[in-house]
């Protein structure tokens, strides 16, 4: 599965354009909406994935679930204090059309492990593009939680939390 | 206006030889060799970008005083770790993971020093509540889960308000691991993985 499962997941909210919104370019609304759209994605993945865990699987699939709605309102607010329109999601069924089949505890962490390193991928690459410290440090709080939820479904997957010194989201 | 140190525009930028500059974080490789290899020309750059407001010490700071501040967190990580594995206060395989992790990022932020014409700090003094941390493996993990706690604020601090770009990236690279140290130690605990 591995990376194209992300990528599938890519396809069905983190790839959709942005939409027509009021700043211009170089404003980071666009770079923001983006990443909305994914985390949008990420939301309805967890439920699919959830579909298939019990117990410490499913609480923290579930509570990650719950902190990935925390940042699609980060972002949303965000997005309004740009003057922005936020990326809508799309229905569960849409999304769920576009997702790997997952037939099995092994397979719905593996799937909830490459969006979590995605997750991080995307938001480092936002530090480094957005222009204005207001926007920088929310992502950057963020950063920290994506990377705690990797380490958590490294540890349900019974391998180290921390296996690499640098977490890049290199899928 | 006052010039703040390593931030010279006039100062030319260094750079590794042989490595080329990395545009995306496509090409950031997930292995040690392969970040600092990607990373270090953006680490050894010299950058002069706006500074906008965090919280208050990174707001005045320049980026060679967050990153020296960030590597005397680091160090003071390293030698809790290493005084845990000589006292048998960390589990070894998990304190010896942890301990070379923030070697790690000890080698990184001293090339981005040395990028900035800045020799690296020397290590600062241990916190006194490192002894009696170490009586036990429970003490010692709470007492490093302190020590993460504010190294992750304080990277969160310098990721926001760094000016140079290229820097932004790996930091919050090694901030991201360094929350995956607080859910190692809070494994190592028994406890919830996930701070409330």
């Amino acid at each position: 599965m591995g990376a194209a499962a992300a990528v599938a997941l890519a396809s069905c909210g983190g790839g959709d354009p942005p939409p027509r919104s009021g700043p211009g370019p170089g404003s980071g609304a666009g770079l923001l909406n983006s990443i909305l759209a994914f985390e949008h994605a990420v939301v309805a993945a967890y439920d699919a994935i959830a579909e298939l865990l019990q117990g410490d699987g499913l609480h923290y699939a579930r509570e990650i679930q719950a902190r990935e709605r925390n940042h699609v309102q980060m972002l949303q607010e965000l997005l309004r204090g740009l003057g922005a329109t936020p990326a809508p999601g799309r229905t569960h069924a849409e999304y769920a059309r576009s997702f790997p089949v997952l037939d099995s505890p092994d397979a719905a962490l593996h799937f909830a492990e490459d969006v979590e390193e995605r997750l991080v991928r995307n938001y480092l690459e936002a530090l480094a593009k957005l222009p204005d410290t207001d926007l920088r440090r929310p992502l950057a709080e963020i950063v920290a939680e994506e990377g705690a939820d990797l380490a958590v479904i490294h540890v349900l997957r019974d391998e180290p939390a921390a296996p690499t010194a640098f977490v890049t989201g290199t899928l | 206006m006052t010039k703040r140190a390593g931030n010279d525009p006039a100062r030319p930028e260094p750079t590794l030889a042989a490595d080329p500059v990395p545009s995306t974080a496509d090409r950031i490789p997930p292995t040690r060799r392969g970040f600092l290899r990607a990373a270090a020309p953006a680490l050894l750059a010299v950058g002069a970008a706006p500074v906008g407001a965090a919280t208050a010490w990174a707001q005045d700071a320049s980026d060679v005083e967050m990153l020296e501040r960030l590597l005397a967190l680091e160090h003071r990580l390293e030698s809790a770790y290493e005084a845990a594995l000589r006292r048998d206060a960390i589990e070894p395989r998990l304190g010896a993971t942890l301990r070379d992790q923030e070697r790690e990022h000890v080698d990184g932020l001293e090339k981005a020093l040395s990028g900035y014409g800045r020799r690296a700090p020397r290590a600062t003094v241990p916190p006194p509540e490192l002894g009696d941390a170490l009586a036990d493996r429970d003490s010692f993990a709470r007492f490093a889960l302190d020590l993460e706690a504010e190294t992750v604020h304080a990277y969160v601090d310098a990721t926001a308000a760094l000016r140079h770009p290229g820097l932004r990236q790996p930091l919050g690279a090694i901030m991201a691991n360094e929350a995956q140290h607080e859910v190692a130690l809070r494994e190592s605990l028994g406890e919830s993985l996930l701070s409330v």
